[in-house]
């Protein structure tokens, strides 16, 4: 194996600096998906009707986000915490404004949404951990 | 739009929409790229984004079917620390003859060329026997939701990009004849960096062109 261009680039600041940059854009994705859905689901909608134009909603911002967020953070980066934001915070979302539209104010709305997306985007990125180590085994040069 | 206009148009945004990937995926890459020797093919080189994880002092022919991305990739070429050679050429029809290479090399290509097996066969057969395939590629997902939401994504991709995102390029890479000797994920399991070795014994692929 030649070592002389093996040298990581990838410093602790620089990831640090990418999965700060995930949590944002997956915090967004979950404030923008719940300011959506609160303007398009009127109250006491059909609860499942709502699961389901929620869950088209997130998956629309979701992809307009991506085409924002995927070149500076990765494409599958981007895609895979968006994707579980944006489907399924759509659809809870969707659930929770047409059964309890005027007991959560949209403030509060807005930073569950905010705090879907963090959490999701942390889960992701141990399940990402967890999916690299099980398959990781060390390739020597022959 | 075919392949060639699609990648052409693709040629002028590309190193932009990569940027993220580029920079999070660098190390995985050269690591694998780590394992290159002697004369070389890589297939898609693109703009040429990935010649900085390539180790130097290899003899490279870099190929792509489209001749935007293969001018925007010369000065990345010309300034390699090692031989490289770029050549406008479909992965499907390489025109270099049998057993001619150690090493192929492929970084998000087979997402994208049409009838991946038959790109794939060819590699084999211009491969020198126990010559090695390193892929960096991205596949479908076996996470059921991710993987149906790649498939729902294709319906985009292809029309607008070019790539699929649901391909299984690691059993495509089996079925043209090689040898899967690792198999890593790089991001969740949709990323993957792939090693596979043409087998001394394994037959040449009845259905490779002739030329």
């Amino acid at each position: 194996m030649d070592t002389r261009n093996t040298q990581p680039t990838m410093t602790g600041i620089l990831r640090a600096s990418f999965f700060a940059g995930d949590c944002l854009a997956a915090a967004t994705t979950g404030v923008v998906t719940t300011l959506a859905v609160r303007l398009i689901i009127p109250p006491d909608f059909d609860m499942v009707a709502a699961m389901m134009i929620g869950m088209a909603i997130g998956t629309i911002v979701h992809l307009l986000l991506g085409l924002v967020f995927g070149p500076l953070l990765g494409m599958f980066e981007t895609m895979v915490p968006g994707m579980y934001v944006g489907m399924y915070g759509g659809m809870l979302f969707g659930m929770r404004d047409s059964m309890q539209h005027a007991a959560v104010s949209l403030g509060t709305a807005l930073w569950v949404g905010a705090a879907f997306g963090v959490t999701v985007a942390i889960g992701v990125h141990l399940w990402n951990v967890q999916l690299r180590q099980a398959s990781a085994n060390e390739e020597g040069c022959e | 739009m075919n392949a060639t206009e699609t990648w052409n148009r693709s040629s002028r945004t590309y190193d932009w929409l990569t940027f993220g990937d580029d920079v999070r995926q660098g190390d995985d890459k050269r690591r694998l790229f780590a394992k290159a020797c002697g004369r070389t093919i890589l297939v898609a080189v693109g703009t040429g984004a990935d010649i900085k994880f390539l180790p130097p002092g290899l003899d490279i022919v870099a190929i792509d079917i489209s001749p935007g991305m293969v001018e925007k990739a010369g000065p990345r070429a010309a300034a390699y620390e090692g031989r490289m050679e770029l050549r406008v050429m479909d992965a499907q029809r390489l025109e270099c003859p049998d057993a001619s290479f150690d090493t192929a090399i492929t970084a998000c290509t087979f997402c994208s060329v049409p009838d991946p097996v038959r790109g794939l066969r060819e590699l084999h057969r211009v491969l020198k026997p126990e010559g090695r395939l390193l892929m960096y590629e991205h596949v479908r997902s076996n996470v059921p939701a991710v993987g149906l939401f790649l498939d729902f994504m294709t319906y985009l991709s292809r029309p607008l990009l070019g790539p699929d995102m649901n391909r299984d390029t690691v059993s495509n890479v089996r079925r043209a004849g090689f040898h899967v000797v690792s198999e890593r994920n790089v991001y969740f399991d949709i990323v993957k960096a792939v090693e596979a070795v043409k087998r001394y014994e394994t037959r040449m692929p009845s259905t490779a062109p002739q030329f």
